[in-house]
């Protein structure tokens, strides 16, 4: 092979040094503080706002997990007979944080460059490992903050109280796993390793927690306390971790273009999601990162028999092909029933926690077909069918899934009670309450930045934000008192199967409902167009 | 001896998931020469650029950009081509003028001050040097990426479809400058849609398609962008 050397044309008075990457990097930095007009004061002020609203949230977080652990049944409490250890729930719990953790670093890169920063550096002829060192390290460590600050609030809230030294320890150990795998996930980004892989590993991971946990359950595994490691292995992991940080950026410059590309869109595209709460942009953020690009071969759809079962399959499409929606979906299932053996939990608050909140976790990822469809409507243009009756259509999947997660879920509390028939029927005729709450929330409204501010605690919200994300928890919790009350009393009566089935009606119509206007908005524009007609 | 060629494809079949958008496509572009792709909307033309930039992996054959398997991790293939494609990200702090210096300077162009001067008022952004890419029509942004894509040093610059948003005169200065491009010794390989403009500038083109890609001659290529022809 000959290497060319092609005349180069140069601009000006030929070339000379090329700047360092941090100059770089510097520059454009510099000239977006100067345009920002952010002084020095004004920075330090948003620092200190920060850290309060840390502190607040911290100081909240502490207290509620200090409230649970204060309301648990002591540890050594011969009663409680067989089940998981809360501790070994923990520890399982902390398995699927490093699934979660491996699965994000994999559906965001980790390691990218955002729109601006791909079309104007990448193409510079700088060592690209300084233009990305800040990128690759941001990951890490947010990855190792949040890991450290939840297993830290678990133990020092949850578990015995140990003492602030094994608090802080467990904290640094947690820390030091997440940002590692951030980090592997890095490395294998440098050597081509497909992404969706790692998400998909990530995704995997989790699915095995409550697995795990079951195992533990039925072969009597406990843990009577979460493992306290030394300071000098700290420091072992510590210098691991760096030796991991090490070896990742040496490999920087090893990342092609274009998956630096592709990581930095979705980054910048679930950064955009979160900071103007929009769940729905950062789910498809998400999913469509580690989407296939092409499926080996198309399905002939022979169920599609009219627009009805178009729509149906349509969504049952969306859901079966997302790994992510469905391990969320049977994880999800699996909590109420981690929560029944877990003897320490199993009371009718930690029930009633977990009916609701995994309840809703599973719902959201039963509602995707409708979240697309909320986005791109494309389908449902397509389709003669009126837009009331493709809404009740767009029913009917989330109910076919959450009746799986129902029977799954109210089974185990049934069998808690030593009533699984009465706990099944209450859960089956439950089922549209979650169906109707998954549409109100997948068709939910932008969120409304021009309302109200409302003073709270925590500083000033604005009320019309805090409406909008409402829609769909409101319908869900509310939807749900009758099951909220037979947890609370710990048994089905027939009476409240019955107004749970009138409740589930409501919740079903309110989520087939095509108007997204408040009550009062809709009433008000019904007086005024009654007005008008005088 | 013939010239060294700066682009040489043979058989190169692009793609996304490993499926060819294209038939397998053949060419060689020379210094100082400008090859146009042609072709109807998603035949493969701004693909067949990605392949060449190194944004994607060819789905077979082969394709050397300046002597070489194409690597846009390596520091030459980044200081010798430049390419301005359809991206529309700008840093939203800087101005037109300080995104023409952070390429010039980034680049180590001497004289980055009178260089980005004259790109400035060629391509009509000198009112506009002060302004933030915010502040500017859909016509000027595209304008400033391709003065980006020419206030750096090159040996080949590629183009996807540079007349896009351009008004005639826009375009017939656009013309005029890969005319001069060529006559430096630069090699240029443009996606195009305009006729004109491949007239005036372009010496081959080759025209992407779903059944057989081939060469054209400029006058031919322009025949066959005529509307109803493709």
């Amino acid at each position: 092979m000959t290497t060319v050397e092609a005349p180069a044309i140069q601009p000006g008075k030929g070339l000379g040094g090329v700047p360092g990457p941090r100059s770089i990097r510097r520059f454009t930095a510099a000239v977006a503080r100067t345009k920002a007009g952010a002084s020095l004061g004004s920075v330090l002020n948003d620092a200190y706002y920060a850290a309060i609203m840390i502190a607040i949230g911290l100081g909240v977080a502490l207290g509620v997990a200090g409230q649970l652990r204060a309301s648990l049944p002591p540890q050594d409490d011969a009663s409680l007979g067989d089940g998981i250890s809360l501790p070994s729930l923990v520890a399982i719990c902390a398995i699927a944080v490093i699934g979660a953790v491996l699965s994000l670093a994999g559906r965001l890169g980790p390691v990218g460059a955002e729109g601006a920063e791909a079309t104007w550096w990448l193409g510079l002829p700088v060592d690209r490992r300084g233009l990305l060192r800040p990128a690759s390290l941001r990951i890490p460590v947010l990855a190792g903050l949040v890991g450290g600050v939840l297993l830290a609030l678990l133990d020092g809230g949850l578990l015995a109280d140990h003492g602030i030294g094994h608090v802080l320890r467990l904290g640094a150990l947690a820390a030091l796993c997440c940002a590692a795998v951030v980090l592997l996930a890095g490395l294998a980004q440098s050597i081509q390793f497909p992404r969706r892989s790692v998400a998909l590993i990530g995704d995997l991971v989790i699915a095995l927690a409550p697995v795990l946990a079951l195992v533990a359950a039925f072969t009597d595994w406990r843990l009577s306390a979460l493992p306290d490691l030394p300071v000098w292995l700290l420091t072992v992991l510590a210098l691991a971790v760096v030796g991991l940080g090490w070896a990742q950026d040496r490999r920087l410059g090893r990342i092609r273009g274009r998956n630096l590309r592709e990581s930095g869109s979705v980054a910048s595209q679930a950064a955009g999601a979160v900071v103007s709460l929009d769940s729905r942009e950062l789910g498809r953020a998400l999913s469509d990162a580690s989407a296939r690009q092409r499926r080996r071969r198309s399905l002939r759809l022979r169920l599609v028999r009219g627009p009805k079962t178009a729509i149906m399959v349509a969504d049952l499409m969306v859901l079966l092909r997302s790994p992510r929606h469905l391990v969320q979906l049977v994880v999800s299932a699996l909590v109420p029933v981690l929560v029944v053996v877990t003897p320490r939990l199993a009371g009718a608050l930690g029930v009633g926690l977990a009916v609701l909140v995994s309840g809703y976790v599973g719902m959201l990822a039963t509602a995707e077909g409708a979240r697309r469809a909320e986005m791109a409507p494309i389908l449902d243009r397509l389709l003669p069918m009126s837009a009331q009756a493709t809404r009740r259509t767009r029913l009917l999947v989330p109910a076919i899934a959450m009746l799986l997660w129902s029977l799954v879920a109210f089974a185990a509390v049934g069998l808690w009670h030593g009533d699984p028939g009465s706990w099944i029927a209450l859960g089956v005729v439950s089922t549209p309450v979650w169906a109707g709450a998954a549409l109100r929330s997948a068709f939910r409204p932008a969120p409304n930045w021009q309302g109200p501010l409302v003073s709270t605690p925590a500083g000033a919200l604005p009320g019309g934000v805090l409406a909008v994300l409402a829609r769909g928890p409101d319908v869900a919790v509310l939807g749900l008192i009758p099951v909220i009350i037979s947890v609370a009393l710990g048994k089905v009566l027939l009476p409240v199967i019955a107004v749970q089935l009138v409740f589930s009606l409501i919740a079903w119509t309110v989520g087939a409902s095509t108007n997204t206007k408040p009550l009062m908005e809709r009433l008000m524009d019904q007086q005024d167009a009654l007005e008008k007609s005088r | 001896m013939s010239k060294p060629s700066v682009i040489r494809a043979v058989d190169l079949l692009v793609g996304y998931g490993g499926e060819p958008v294209c038939a397998p496509v053949s060419f060689v572009l020379p210094p100082g020469r400008v090859l146009a792709l042609v072709g109807a909307n998603g035949s493969g033309k701004s693909t067949v650029l990605r392949a060449v930039l190194g944004l994607i992996e060819p789905a077979g054959g082969s394709l050397q950009v300046l002597g070489r398997d194409v690597d846009e991790r390596e520091v030459g293939f980044r200081t010798r081509v430049s390419s301005v494609l359809d991206d529309d990200a700008y840093f939203p702090a800087l101005t037109v003028a300080e995104h023409l210096y952070l390429t010039a300077r980034g680049h180590g162009v001497a004289g980055a001050d009178d260089v980005v001067h004259e790109l400035l008022a060629e391509f009509g952004l000198a009112d506009h040097a002060e302004s933030l890419p915010v502040a500017l029509s859909s016509g000027q942004r595209r304008r400033l990426l391709l003065a980006a894509g020419l206030v750096r040093p090159r040996s080949l610059l590629v183009l996807d479809e540079p007349e896009q948003r351009l008004d005639v005169a826009m375009r017939d200065r656009l013309a005029d400058r890969l005319v001069a491009e060529k006559q430096a010794g630069g090699a240029v390989l443009l996606a195009t849609h305009d006729p004109d403009l491949l007239r005036a500038c372009a010496d081959r083109a080759v025209l992407i398609a779903d059944d057989a890609c081939r060469l054209l001659s400029p006058d031919d290529a322009a025949e066959a962008l005529r509307p109803g022809v493709l």
